[in-house]
């Protein structure tokens, strides 16, 4: 998470960088009065590199893919009801010490 | 006879009636769409600052961002490692899912930074 945020600002200062360039290449167009036919090499060149960089962080941050299938090993605790039918409180598990593991969040 | 039919039940396994695999984990499956989504959200905004400070106008603006979408998607199955199905349902998910609610984020963005490029 920490990472891929910090490549994600990187890449948007890129950006931000490069829109001031063309800002000033513009302005440098209206002295000289010539048509804007595109930005200049290097801040095409920025460009691209900013717009990889965020697309690795649009790829990484966001969290990761998890498995949907039912039988995956870590979806093995899936597969209890849940419903209040199956439940039995009036058993001997009241004789044992509380020692119920996280798994089953 | 009666007994006969019994153990022939027995002998069956729990994973034999199993019709499971149609009906997967919910909540995984919420969780994967919300990664894409956020994905590509933000692909698209990135995507509508960029063919902005290009000064890309009409058609060819919506050309590019269906080139980023093309990439994202691409980028998205990478990131599945090609095994969609442990992932997601369909293909159809994973590629066009998300893509047309880009498109006003990414058009939003384009005019905000073609304004303030081209014209301020």
């Amino acid at each position: 998470m920490g990472v891929g945020f910090v490549v994600g600002v990187l890449g948007v200062l890129i950006l931000s960088h490069a829109a001031y360039s063309t800002i000033q290449y513009r302005a440098l167009l209206k002295i000289t009065e010539e048509e804007f036919s595109g930005p200049p090499i290097n801040v095409v060149v920025e460009l691209i590199a900013g717009l990889m960089l965020c697309m690795w962080a649009a790829l990484t941050v966001p969290g990761k893919f998890l498995s949907i299938l039912p039988h995956s090993d870590e979806n093995r605790v899936v597969a209890l009801p849940e419903n209040l039918d199956f439940m039995i409180f009036n058993h001997r598990g009241k004789a044992i010490p509380m020692g119920i593991d996280a798994k089953l969040k | 006879m009666a007994g006969r039919v019994d153990s022939d039940k027995l002998k069956e396994k729990a994973s034999d009636n199993l019709n499971d695999l149609p009906t997967f984990n919910a909540e995984n499956m919420q969780n994967n769409a919300k990664v894409m989504y956020y994905s590509r959200t933000f692909m698209s905004i990135i995507g509508g600052v960029v063919a902005g400070i290009l000064g890309l106008t009409g058609l060819m603006g919506f050309v590019f961002y269906f080139l980023i979408m093309g990439i994202t998607s691409a980028g998205l199955a990478a990131k599945a490692g090609f095994s969609i199905h442990s992932y997601f349902d369909s293909w159809n998910k994973i590629l066009l899912d998300g893509f047309f609610g880009g498109l006003m984020s990414f058009v939003l963005f384009w005019t905000f930074a073609y304004d303030i490029v081209h014209i301020f």
